[in-house]
């Protein structure tokens, strides 16, 4: 039983990081249609960013607490700005093109990204140590022990999810984003620049990946630059489980797929070999049972 | 300075011409009518006017100046439109609806927004006064948290001329606003569009309903295969021996 509620502590950890990746293709997904399939690399680079900026910039003195701060802004910056400018030169001049052109673009995007960064670094092949900022310790909740990066991953993940709902619900820009969604024609009509609230869709998505980023370097250190195509995958496994386009579906589907692999990798034999394959097991059977997704709503054609 | 002034409209798709050198001028706080058979080009022209779509030749002009190509910056210049087949944002309240309609004239941007700044929140808290004065306005206050795809068919078409009027226009397009109401549903329509010229919002209406346009209108024109045939007063145009031809048949 103790065992169980480790896994299930482990699988919140995991489905938190998936839930942060996963609602930058849902709501991508929502807005425009595409799968971008460059988002795990998004996620990828913002994690490079962090990590460059600590071990070629910030002075080895500071503290610790503040260089966190800096390599979690940082990265999430470096994912937004990335992400904006790949919807401007790569997606958006094939805005009206058919659709499956701009899905073989990203997956072009997606390559071109990796390699980038394969070259960019010296041995660019090999893992890079991620700095580990957070204090070491762990806590023990009745008999499941957590470390307390493990908890700061969880509240920081919680925190942006709400700070996104907030966002898309509460703000004038989110009820926009919103209404692009349902239909982009009609929103411009109301006098909506839809092509802003894409870039901005765009950049919010790469917030929560580069602030996911910097959360797998420092639960799975080193990081290299093949990264964001498991995690990616992963991610949209857990938006599609949720029901893509569905903010919150993509938090449910996130939180769930963490938990089937954590629960899986332990109960099933020789779970751990085949820890990554879960993820797809689970996609196919919503495929086949649940298209839709668990909060997905039935594809409406767009007038 | 007349409000809006279209010179000689043309918009071809390919071999077709929809709507062939349409003149239309619209006076301040005029309510003028477009009528004309199914496939007359009503709508391709009414695109024309909101950058839905370019006209292939034709000037087009508002309080003086180019209309711009794009549907938004048309809104922000001061032209506002509702749909033949309702185009509501069908999983948003009623309230949210009209408030995307304010979108265009809250300033702050994306950072404010996040900061929640004390701008912000008097911009927040002017749109929400603006949209609860509209849904007075046409009458659905006591819906306000209602989602739009929850409205019966009329208040759906009210719904639509708030969320229009959100955008502040000085020009309001109405396409078909009594397609498929009842007459006492058409009736109130003729007070609300009166109450829109009140507020001293010009309109342009497609209509089928006759007794509805000339009964509202004060100048009517009559489109007939992407032309203009006649344009005058609803008694000139009653009696216009050409447009009874077109919509009856010559004898």
């Amino acid at each position: 039983m103790q065992q169980f509620f480790q896994q299930l502590s482990d699988g919140l950890v995991l489905g938190a990081l998936y839930a942060l990746i996963a609602l930058g293709y849902t709501m991508v997904y929502g807005i425009v249609q595409l799968i971008n399939f460059a988002h795990g690399e998004i996620f990828m680079v913002g994690a490079f960013g962090g990590y460059t900026l600590y071990h070629y910039v910030l002075p080895s003195s500071l503290p610790s607490g503040i260089a966190l701060l800096l390599v979690l802004l940082v990265a999430m910056l470096t994912s937004a700005l990335l992400a904006a400018f790949v919807e401007r030169v790569a997606y958006r001049p094939l805005r009206n093109a058919p659709r499956l052109a701009p899905l073989i673009t990203a997956i072009g995007v997606s390559i071109a990204l990796q390699e980038s960064i394969r070259l960019f670094y010296p041995n660019g092949s090999v893992g890079k140590p991620f700095p580990q900022l957070f204090p070491r310790g762990t806590v023990d909740l009745g008999g499941v022990t957590l470390t307390y990066v493990d908890l700061f991953v969880i509240s920081l993940a919680l925190v942006l999810m709400l700070t996104l709902r907030t966002f898309v619900f509460r703000s004038a820009t989110g009820r926009a984003m919103r209404a692009t969604a349902q239909d982009p024609d009609t929103a411009r009509l109301m006098g909506v620049d839809t092509d802003r609230i894409i870039v901005i869709t765009f950049v919010l998505g790469g917030l929560l990946a580069g602030a996911a980023g910097v959360l797998q370097g420092m639960i799975a250190s080193p990081i290299d630059f093949k990264i964001g195509f498991i995690a990616g995958l992963k991610a949209f496994t857990a938006a599609v489980l949720g029901g893509i386009g569905n903010i919150t579906g993509a938090v449910l589907g996130g939180f769930t797929l963490g938990i089937v692999e954590a629960l899986a990798t332990q109960y099933v034999p020789n779970g751990s070999a085949l820890k990554d394959s879960f993820a797809f097991v689970v996609l196919v059977l919503v495929l086949v049972f649940r298209p839709t997704g668990l909060l997905g709503e039935s594809v409406r054609s767009r007038a | 300075m007349p409000l809006l002034e279209a010179q000689g409209v043309t918009k071809r798709f390919g071999g077709l011409q929809a709507v062939s050198h349409v003149d239309l001028t619209v006076e301040e706080g005029e309510i003028v009518g477009v009528i004309g058979p199914n496939g007359a080009g009503k709508t391709t022209f009414f695109n024309c006017l909101t950058g839905m779509e370019t006209p292939t030749s034709g000037r087009i002009t508002f309080r003086g100046a180019p209309l711009p190509s794009r549907p938004d910056r048309v809104t922000v210049a001061g032209v506002a439109r509702t749909f033949q087949n309702i185009r509501l944002f069908h999983n948003m309240t009623v309230l949210e609806n009209v408030l995307v309609g304010r979108h265009t004239r809250n300033r702050t941007g994306v950072l404010a927004a996040i900061g929640r700044g004390p701008r912000y929140r008097r911009e927040e808290r002017d749109a929400l006064d603006t949209a609860r004065e509209l849904l007075q306005f046409v009458g659905l206050s006591p819906l306000a948290e209602h989602l739009a795809k929850n409205l019966n068919y009329g208040d759906q078409r009210r719904l639509e001329i708030a969320r229009a009027l959100a955008t502040d226009p000085g020009l309001l397009l109405l396409d078909e606003p009594t397609a498929g109401m009842n007459p006492n549903e058409t009736a109130a329509a003729v007070d609300l569009v009166r109450a829109v010229q009140a507020r001293g919002v010009s309109v342009v209406l497609i209509e089928h309903d006759m007794r509805f346009v000339f009964g509202l209108c004060d100048r009517v024109a009559v489109l007939v295969q992407g032309e203009k045939l006649v344009e005058g007063t609803p008694q000139e145009v009653q009696s216009d021996e050409r447009v009874i031809a077109a919509y009856l048949g010559r004898p």
